[in-house]
């Protein structure tokens, strides 16, 4: 048995770490390169499969520059890949014209599986895999959890079908399943795997670009800055300049103390801050000095 | 007396004792390569004050005894084989002397004999026939003194003991000639057996406590990946020294008793997973089998790692080396770390950090601080906030106290924020050293950037790692010209040299909780205690486990991210803190806090003690 598993390389954003509105408040070590965790979950399902029987083929294909080579190698690991296939392409593709390129390579392949992630985290189209199937006129269901091949050469899929249904489905093969995240252990490849996969080739393939795009993105609007627990901005800066401080994802330089530790220490702490913004005076105290 | 046949006799058994010898010598020899240095002046020291044997009084004097008691009539009799003639009264003193010390052997063989029947009836395997046939001949010989005396009499105080027995014995020489051949007959079966039973700890134990190892405790074994080695897959993938560590093994059992994982209910035993390389050890080379089919996943993943089986072995034995090498196969050679452990080692793969937040957030808990970054600027102090320091929630109040403190004390010192990663010891106690590696690479490189004197940090875990493992590693690249401490320390040297005072009182009776790799790894016990008592109000008491005997929260070795099936230790340790009727636990560890935070939350007490970090407090009370 052959199987294709489509992975994309993609760019986690975990944060913004609002030391640069400019640069849109990301720093690199904002950005973390790695393969699309559905992905991930889809070379599980097909490690499993080929942990089943030794004559199973795995192939793994990707699509683009590699920003994620070592993430590539170690799903390479998890399944023992046979082969890693990079389609080169530099251009800005809708779900439509990848899945395009990707059929093209998956013919040539020819495989009886074909599995991707059901969306990927970066862009979250969630398209690749219905209009693979298309392109390739193979039955296509999305999200499963479970795959098991049976004797007959047919697959039992399973899959969450909201509301805690389980839905269990059969189809013919070869066929398109997009996977869905959550019924996988992780895997952790072994050393041993490791170096194999390192040592594996990757295999470029070039297509003349299939269908031209017919969705253009036009415009990306990068959320606004979480709330977070943050002092209130200082009231004597210019209206700019407090919400600079609050764009800056709550990096505001006004200096609010808590004061924790024993009671009388706190006791001391609210005197000296009293007595240092002169809010204080002890004469005007009965019984004070 | 002596018959032509007993030169040949005695050379029978001495040759089948150094065959035996030989055998033995070949099945620990066989082990991996490994560098080690020996050390005469402490075998000699070790063998004259028992030191470490006598931890366990009764034990130890026990075993004091019998060492003695047989040691130096032995030396006696050696000698009397040259002929010389003592003064009649000098004699008369060294036959008491050595009538005494056989008592005193019989006396540590019947403790020793009673204590491990007493268990649960059933000693360890072979145990009992070494331990019965040097009863014998002890018993052989004085019963052999008493019908001499009978027949030749000699003064009584030379030889109290071997009157007792005269009065019961006969005055026949008949039977003393019988008695003295029985008595040379055992000595020689002990002789010939000695390599086969575990008294061959006599020669074992002794070579294990000559090359014991002299570096810090709490350093991990290096794993030679680039020969090839991916952990323990057969005792083959053992080095000779943990061969020799098993050879040593006497199953005493006092690992047993320390260890947290045995004592609530776990399948581990550190005595098994000895006695088990010691069996594989008897199989032809070539033929082992899987070190995995004999210990169990379950039994490897109980480990917490804490060290007490290590402390408390009076041989120098380190049962933890051999289970974290177990893990190493199992993860780096099988790829089957414990599934709910995998999360937190792709975390660390992908974020660097145990919680996957990212070093996005890394910095968070210094919003609003005022904490300064580690810049071209040489500081005084590098502080090392680490994963919990960072992201967890109790714990990044622990980080804000100890900047506290830093600023009141007026210390040179800065953070390296988002760049700094985990350093890597979840990942190297489970096993995963590959991942290890690449985390303390890329510290190490960090360090390499900037100038500073000192690195203090506020996990054991961290401080154990940067202090003994990072200068350890083949390719280290350290700069070597700082010294790594714990922020207990560091705070002491602060209220030693009066930077900071501590004015305001925390009344409370409290008592210290020792993290593991604080204590047993590290030694650091005083600086705790120290600070408890510089900090005015509190009262400090011990618990019943302290200090080297300090017991584990159950959360080191990776055990944090494991599930734990049975009677959980912390749970254990609460019920001790309860117990104790302490109202604050003081310790100073990120994990232990939140262990204990947990197992004292479970028992549902009317009056909860508080569990803080020793740090917290201190700040508490800062004037």
């Amino acid at each position: 048995m052959k199987i294709v598993v489509c992975v994309k390389q993609v760019c986690q954003v975990c944060g913004r770490s609002g030391l640069a509105p400019e640069t849109r408040f990301l720093t690199p070590q904002d950005l973390v390169y790695r393969v699309n965790p559905y992905d991930e979950a889809a070379v599980s399902v097909a490690a499993r499969i080929k942990g089943a029987s030794d004559k199973t083929e795995v192939h793994l294909l990707t699509l683009g520059p590699l920003t994620a080579e070592r993430e590539l190698r170690r799903c390479a690991a998890m399944v023992e890949a046979n082969d890693l296939f990079q389609i080169v392409s530099d251009a800005d593709l809708d779900p439509r014209s990848k899945s395009d390129l990707l059929a093209q390579a998956i013919r040539n392949i020819g495989p009886d599986l074909v599995l991707c992630g059901k969306e990927s985290i970066d862009t979250r189209h969630g398209q690749v895999g219905a209009f693979l199937a298309h392109s390739l006129g193979l039955p296509f269901v999305a999200s499963i959890k479970e795959l098991d091949i049976s004797a007959e050469g047919k697959a039992r899929v399973e899959r969450s079908a909201g509301r805690g249904l389980r839905e269990i489905l059969e189809s013919t093969l070869p066929a398109v399943f997009s996977v869905d995240m959550g019924a996988q252990a992780l895997l952790l490849p072994s050393l041993e795997q490791k170096k194999r996969a390192d040592r594996l080739v990757v295999r470029t393939l070039a297509f003349e670009e299939g269908a031209k795009p017919r969705t253009k993105r036009v415009g990306l609007h990068p959320p606004r800055p979480r709330p977070k627990k943050i002092a209130a901005p200082d009231s004597r800066l210019p209206a700019f300049e407090r919400i600079a401080q609050l764009l800056s994802a709550g990096r505001v330089e006004k200096k609010g103390v808590v004061l924790n530790g024993t009671v009388e220490s706190q006791v001391d702490g609210l005197l000296a801050f009293l007595k240092e913004h002169s809010l204080f005076n002890a004469r005007n105290v009965p019984g004070g000095e | 007396m002596f018959t032509v046949f007993d030169p040949l006799l005695i050379t029978a058994a001495l040759l089948v004792m150094i065959a035996g010898t030989a055998v033995r010598w070949r099945s620990w020899q066989r082990g991996r390569k490994e560098e080690r240095s020996g050390d005469w002046k402490g075998l000699c020291g070790y063998l004259l004050s028992h030191r470490k044997i006598m931890r366990k009084d009764r034990s130890g004097i026990a075993h004091l005894l019998l060492f003695w008691g047989v040691l130096l009539p032995l030396a006696v009799i050696f000698l009397a084989q040259f002929s010389f003639v003592l003064p009649a009264k000098l004699a008369g003193a060294l036959s008491l002397f050595l009538n005494l010390l056989g008592a005193a052997a019989i006396v540590g063989i019947l403790f020793f004999l009673v204590r491990r029947m007493g268990k649960d009836g059933s000693p360890p395997e072979g145990v009992l026939p070494p331990a019965v046939l040097l009863l014998f001949i002890l018993l052989s010989g004085f019963e052999a003194q008493g019908v001499r005396l009978n027949i030749v009499p000699a003064p009584l105080w030379t030889a109290p003991v071997g009157a007792l027995f005269s009065a019961l014995s006969p005055a026949s020489p008949l039977f003393l000639q019988l008695l003295i051949r029985m008595h040379l007959l055992a000595v020689l079966l002990l002789v010939a057996t000695l390599p086969f039973t575990f008294l061959r700890h006599v020669t074992a134990g002794a070579l294990n406590v000559y090359y014991k190892s002299k570096g810090p405790r709490g350093a991990l074994r290096p794993l030679a990946m680039e020969e090839g080695c991916l952990g323990a897959k057969t005792v083959e993938d053992l080095s000779w020294k943990q061969l020799l560590d098993a050879e040593a093994c006497v199953s005493c059992g006092r690992c047993e008793e320390n260890c947290p994982a045995f004592l609530s209910g776990k399948p581990l035993s550190p005595r098994k997973v000895i006695r088990t390389i010691l069996n594989q050890m008897a199989t032809p080379r070539g033929s082992h089998p899987l070190l995995g089919e004999a210990v169990t996943t379950e039994e490897l993943w109980s480990c917490t790692t804490c060290m007490a089986c290590v402390a408390h072995c009076p041989l120098y034995i380190d049962p933890l080396d051999k289970v974290v090498d177990m893990r190493r196969y199992e993860v780096l050679g099988k790829g089957a770390a414990p599934v709910e452990a995998r999360p937190m080692l792709r975390n660390l793969e992908l974020f660097g950090d145990v919680n996957g937040k990212s070093a996005s957030h890394r910095t968070d808990w210094a919003l609003n601080q005022e904490v300064p970054l580690l810049s071209g600027q040489p500081v005084e102090v590098l502080l090392w906030v680490g994963c919990s320091g960072a992201f967890h929630p109790a714990y990044r109040e622990t980080t804000r106290a100890m900047v506290r403190i830093l600023k009141k004390g007026q210390v040179s010192f800065a953070i390296l924020g988002k760049e700094e990663k985990c350093c890597g010891d979840p990942a190297r106690r489970l096993g995963e050293e590959a991942l290890f590696l690449d985390l303390a690479r890329e510290n190490i490189r960090l360090f390499n950037r900037f100038s500073f004197k000192k690195i203090v940090t506020l996990c054991p875990h961290c401080f154990n790692v940067l202090k003994n493992e990072y200068p350890a590693l083949s390719d280290n690249l350290l700069p070597g010209n700082f010294e790594v401490l714990h922020a207990s320390q560091f705070v002491l040297e602060l209220i030693e040299q009066q930077k900071i005072t501590l004015k305001y009182p925390v009344r409370s009776t409290a008592a210290i909780h020792d993290p593991c790799y604080l204590g047993r790894a590290n030694g650091v016990y005083e600086p705790l205690r120290k600070i408890a008592g510089a900090v005015p109000g509190l009262v400090l008491h011990e618990f019943q486990r302290t200090g080297e005997s300090g017991f584990c929260c159950g959360g080191g070795g990776g055990r944090m991210w494991l599930h734990e099936s049975g009677t959980h230790i912390n749970t254990l340790r609460a019920k001790e803190i309860a117990q104790s009727g302490v109202g604050l636990v003081s310790t100073a560890c990120p994990y232990c806090l939140t262990m204990l935070e947990d197992g004292l939350g479970g028992l549902e007490l009317e009056k909860r003690p508080k569990v803080r970090d020793l740090i917290d407090i201190v700040a508490d009370s800062l004037g």
